[in-house]
């Protein structure tokens, strides 16, 4: 059975189009990405999926229990991780913990067990007492995926589970959805991070104008657009015309510049990377880096979201 | 029987959303001292130079305090939470909107009770106003405290972020229901044309039970006011469930 079966689901509102026919199934124990550009439709599906939302047209079901006509079944055996971190901040992190469990109808003895895991997982036992007001982002964020967790669901939505976290955080968060992988949790995550996308999920969906533009692992995604490779190089000193010299190099299609790095884009690397050693013997600088590489998930977002040009060369995209 | 088992978990839910509001909003010195405060000083701006007694007056009192302390908090509380996001957490739980609709407005009755103490202990200590049957004050206090404890909740289905757009909408409806239900006026001096209104009014049935434990009699039968602060309550439920999740979609 499939964790989640989305089937020609569509979402209206007025006029707007929110989600268009979209179809799609998540298998059990997998870690699922969902991508796209703000407005593409992200939320309202995971909105429609979690129950909040009524679709307009189609079904979802969730471990086969359809979600707007079973819908507590459904939600029984799902976690969810809001975008926003929706923690109470006038209670302390065990009352947080403690109330979710109780909508979630967590035996007392399992609640009072899984909440001091959770809190000793996610780096918080020492503060359970404080009031959250008090608490930094990372820990506001890794309070609300302990919520997330508290009933110990089948299938966690995590939306935005990284955003604009301290490293400590994104690296406890990305530990946790590995190990929840490993144990067969499955994962529906949305993310503005690609690269967080690409080293987490089996699979991705990358919707636009709300409906699905491509669905596949991250490599199959990638072997799509091999016209989109890449030499990476750093000079030094770098020269004053950096930009006008190395886009006359032969097969360069375009040049960004990434911190003290210039990534050249090409469909051909070997021809790239001669022209770039002839380059430093012209400029008299000495290349003290290169590296090639293959296209990235990025690259493929962009491609099949059609994102203006002027945003490529981030690794976060809005 | 399945339903029992879910009922059990929709009850504990909402129970976990009414603790969860009185620790967050209502069990604070500032609410609790104002949520006396008000009705009392409206009242009196009414009620000074009147003929009629504490045992007249003090009913009264303790129904407008109700109606004013049962419905003031979630206006202010559920905008805040959608504001907060953490309403998404309540409408994504595994529970039914009765659920919700029900822990918000158990907290606001809670409350409610608890203020209501304030002109009840004032008359029975300061005026030393008897009480002649206290059931009809028991039933009438408990009931007229959820009746507008779930209107509150029902006003506060209206999709917004910003707790004054409720308030407004609500005081708008609040305040004439003062005048229309037999707390300053008797009913039975109301003008006919205003007497529809005086029924439609559910503080006119709170007030007319609690006005039976001072004064021994009732414009209309308790079982009558009894049934209507039921009906008031069912409609103000199934009303807030349905707005809810329509505003949901």
């Amino acid at each position: 059975m499939n964790a989640i079966d989305v089937s020609h689901l569509s979402k209206h509102f007025g006029k707007l189009v929110a989600l268009n026919d979209i179809t799609f199934s998540v298998k059990e124990g997998e870690t699922f990405g969902f991508l796209g550009p703000n407005g593409a439709g992200k939320t309202t599906t995971i909105r429609i999926l979690t129950g909040i939302t009524v679709p307009t047209g189609g079904n979802a079901q969730i471990f086969g229990k359809d979600i707007v006509n079973e819908t507590i079944a459904a939600r029984k055996q799902m976690g969810i991780v809001h975008e926003t971190s929706n923690i109470y901040t006038d209670l302390t992190a065990w009352q947080n913990l403690m109330f979710t469990a109780e909508l979630y109808d967590v035996p007392k003895a399992l609640r009072e067990k899984r909440g001091k895991e959770l809190l000793d997982l996610f780096g918080l036992w020492e503060r359970k007492d404080d009031k959250t007001k008090g608490f930094s982002k990372g820990m506001k964020r890794r309070l609300t995926l302990a919520m997330g967790l508290i009933n110990d669901p089948r299938l966690i939505f995590l939306d935005e589970p990284t955003s604009g976290l301290d490293v400590q955080s994104n690296l406890i968060i990305r530990d946790v959805i590995r190990d929840l992988n490993a144990k067969g949790v499955t994962v529906f995550l949305t993310t503005h991070n690609i690269e967080e996308a690409n080293l987490t999920c089996d699979r991705v969906a990358i919707i636009n104008h709300g409906m699905i533009a491509a669905i596949d692992s991250p490599e199959k995604l990638k072997g799509t657009i091999q016209s989109v490779q890449s030499v990476e190089v750093a000079f030094d000193p770098v020269p004053p015309q950096w930009e006008a010299g190395l886009r006359e190099i032969a097969t360069v299609s375009e040049v960004r510049k990434l911190g003290d790095k210039f990534r050249l884009i090409t469909e051909d690397p070997p021809v790239v990377l001669d022209g770039v050693m002839e380059y430093a013997k012209r400029e008299k600088t000495t290349v003290i880096s290169v590296n090639t590489y293959g296209p990235s998930l990025e690259d493929v977002f962009i491609k099949l979201t059609g994102l203006d040009i002027r945003t490529r060369g981030v690794k976060t995209v809005d | 029987m399945a339903w029992i088992g879910q009922l059990r978990v929709e009850l504990i839910a909402a129970w976990a959303i009414a603790k969860k509001d009185m620790l967050i909003y209502y069990i604070k010195p500032n609410i609790i001292v104002s949520g006396a405060l008000f009705p009392l000083f409206m009242f009196l701006a009414f009620a000074i130079g009147r003929p009629a007694g504490p045992s007249v007056m003090i009913p009264g009192l303790i129904a407008i305090t109700i109606l004013f302390s049962a419905s003031s908090i979630e206006p202010v509380s559920i905008p805040i939470e959608r504001r907060m996001k953490t309403f998404d957490r309540l409408i994504s739980a595994p529970v039914s909107l009765h659920a919700v609709v029900l822990g918000e407005s158990l907290s606001g009755f809670l409350y409610s009770i608890g203020i209501a103490l304030v002109p009840f202990a004032a008359g029975l200590v300061i005026f030393g106003t008897p009480i002649l049957t206290v059931i009809p004050l028991v039933i009438g206090v408990l009931l007229t405290s959820f009746c507008f404890a779930t209107m509150g909740t029902l006003f506060a289905s209206y999709p917004t972020e910003s707790p004054g757009d409720i308030m407004s909408m609500l005081n708008v409806v609040r305040l004439p229901l003062i005048f229309i239900s037999g707390i300053f006026i008797p009913i039975s001096a109301i003008p006919s044309m205003a007497q529809p209104l005086t029924y439609c009014s559910p503080l006119t049935y709170g007030n007319d039970l609690i006005q039976a434990a001072y004064s021994g009699t009732t414009y209309f039968n308790p079982v009558i006011d009894i049934v209507m602060l039921l009906v008031f309550i069912l409609i103000f439920q199934f009303a807030a469930n349905r707005l809810y999740k329509k505003f949901n979609e």
